[in-house]
């Protein structure tokens, strides 16, 4: 059985998707200078200007339902991907109470974000996913799995984070934070941008109008470093690998990959070395210079933007790029019109967790 | 749609505070290593050594994941000190299977659920899936180490602040004989997270258990 993604929405600090696409195409960042979560410290973030994060997940949600063909959720498997859960409500009651009696445990945890969707829209099933910032593409890993052996004919997959001092105060510490809009595989990057966003999927076994299909998954493990990547990019290369084999895709035809692309020195450089080793010539950027870096959501963000690429055929310019690190990769310097049947996406994780995700026109 | 699984090896251990004994510098030689290794990384690290599987798809699950790294990062920023690098890495929830991955050089996939009370019922699920698909036994493993400091103040739902279950698992045709429907321990100590593995360590080692994907 084959899996296609036929309804999606998502909101980001770039706006919804049109606003995304729009701000991808135009090479606009939507990352923000902040000062409040580090002191004496300005960090480039991207944020969501839209008031409450669960009022915005339940959002996006709708707006799915609105657009596919269910008139509910009571016979769909929602996955959920989130690094942090309810993290950020739990600092705020530490932070100002200096205790924890405040905190509902069940509120803190990663399974806040599918319970607040279970409650709201009632769904036959769900469970979360969290494996850092591949959570959301292990999400669609699964969902592609499940269809493929019949266990479900609907699966909503989500995938939410939103900012919290922990992650922003921890990257800090890691010595991987911009203090302006990332430019990934650019010769002079200097960091990533943590930020938030919600994203949801309809995968479903039967394509509707203007789907596009899930057609492969790959993962690997790097059991190289906590947090370094494998400077031999064979996580990376194998990950890419297995995706384009479960689609039985040949790497010559790929055309646009979507990078994981965080800006960090270390990501960007293996990224690219995995990309050439797999890849002879393929259009590459990464839309994280405009979003920052989402965390848990990224890979179905991601997974959102690579859709609307293909629908469109349009391939994304790599915004703040002015001088490529990795010569041998083709870093998309404007926007390409052209068909494109198949499109990959990354994402790479702590502990050398590395999901790739192959998407592909309905003919 | 129900699988049929074999259950190939089980095991379990819990302490009301601390699990004294983990076998730490047999399991983990590297003192470097070791050193880094979470609460929950070791009790994974343990329960896998006793399952001796160690080269095969995990799938991992945590309702509370690394409460102490992600407890600590807050107190650290509460009162304006540095956050350590290593208690930042530490604290996604997949640190301990990514651990596991390090140790035994194991570049297969790792999947690391966490469902609130489900989470071991979620994780199986999801162990089912994994072994359907690979056509290969999996490792799957349940840990929950809550013992932080002033615990009582959010603590109501467990007289065992660390604990943890594995079953290596195995997809089989189905042959209609023996097989049970998953359950949950009836066993008030434990947190419900952990509660459906439980059962399966407890009552179906070597046996079949049947599961909805």
């Amino acid at each position: 059985m084959n899996a296609y993604i036929n309804a999606y929405a998502s909101q980001s600090c770039a706006g919804n998707t049109d606003a995304l696409m729009d701000a991808i195409y135009k090479q606009r960042s939507a990352i923000t200078i902040d000062s409040t979560y580090i002191k004496d410290t300005p960090v480039g973030l991207g944020k969501m200007n839209k008031g409450d994060f669960f009022t915005i997940l339940k959002d996006v949600v709708s707006q799915v339902l609105e657009t596919s063909n269910l008139s509910n959720f009571h016979d769909t498997l929602l996955i959920v991907g989130s690094s942090v859960g309810g993290m950020a409500e739990s600092e705020r009651h530490f932070f100002q109470d200096k205790n924890y009696k405040n905190i509902n445990p069940q509120k803190h945890i990663i399974s806040v974000i599918e319970d607040t969707l279970v409650e709201h829209f009632s769904f036959l099933s769900a469970r979360s996913i969290s494996t850092a910032c591949t959570s959301s593409a292990n999400a669609l890993l699964l969902a592609k799995r499940l269809i493929k052996v019949g266990a479900y004919a609907n699966i909503l997959v989500v995938g939410a984070d939103e900012l919290c001092s922990t992650t922003v105060c921890g990257f800090h510490a890691l010595g991987v934070l911009s203090s302006k809009p990332c430019s990934p595989f650019d010769e002079a990057r200097d960091g990533m941008n943590v930020a938030e966003a919600v994203a949801a999927l309809l995968i479903q076994n039967r394509p509707t109008k203007d789907a596009v299909e899930l057609a492969g998954v790959g993962a690997s493990s790097d059991a190289y470093h906590m947090t370094n990547p494998d400077p031999t990019a064979s996580g990376a290369f194998s990950a890419m690998k297995n995706a384009l084999e479960d689609a039985a895709v040949a790497p010559e035809k790929v055309d646009y990959i979507n990078a994981h692309g965080t800006g960090t020195v270390a990501n960007d450089q293996v990224e690219a070395l995995g990309v050439e080793k797999l890849f002879d010539d393929v259009y590459i950027s990464s839309t994280k210079a405009v979003t920052g870096h989402t965390l848990g959501a990224a890979g179905a963000l991601e997974a959102v933007v690579v859709c609307e690429v293909i629908k469109r055929g349009q391939i994304p310019p790599q915004t703040g790029l002015k001088k490529a690190q990795n010569e041998n990769i083709h870093l998309a310097t404007k926007v390409y019109k052209r068909e494109i049947k198949y499109a990959l996406s990354n994402s790479f994780a702590f502990g050398g967790n590395n999901t790739s995700i192959l998407f592909g026109a309905v003919q | 749609m129900k699988v049929t699984l074999k259950i190939l090896k089980a095991e379990k251990i819990y302490a009301p505070v601390k699990i004294e004994e983990l076998d730490e510098k047999r399991i983990v030689p590297n003192m470097m290593l070791r050193r880094r290794l979470t609460r929950n990384a070791k009790i994974m690290l343990y329960l896998a050594d006793k399952c001796s599987y160690n080269n095969t798809k995990v799938v991992y699950g945590s309702a509370y994941g690394e409460l102490q790294a992600s407890t600590s990062i807050t107190e650290a920023i509460l009162r304006e000190k540095q956050i350590s690098p290593t208690l930042f890495q530490n604290s996604v929830y997949n640190t301990a299977p990514s651990y596991f991955s390090l140790l035994h050089s194991d570049k297969d996939e790792i999947i690391t659920v966490s469902a609130g009370k489900n989470t071991s019922y979620e994780a199986l699920r999801t162990a089912a899936l994994q072994a359907l698909i690979s056509q290969e036994p999996v490792l799957c493993v349940v840990t929950e180490c809550i013992n932080i400091q002033r615990i009582e103040e959010v603590n109501t739902c467990s007289s065992y602040l660390e604990a943890g279950a594995a079953v290596v698992i195995d997809v089989i045709e189905e042959d209609a004989t023996k097989i049970s429907e998953l359950k949950e321990a009836d066993n008030k100590k434990i947190m419900e997270s952990l509660k459906h593995i439980w059962w399966v360590v407890e009552n179906k080692n070597g046996e079949k258990v049947s599961i909805e994907l």
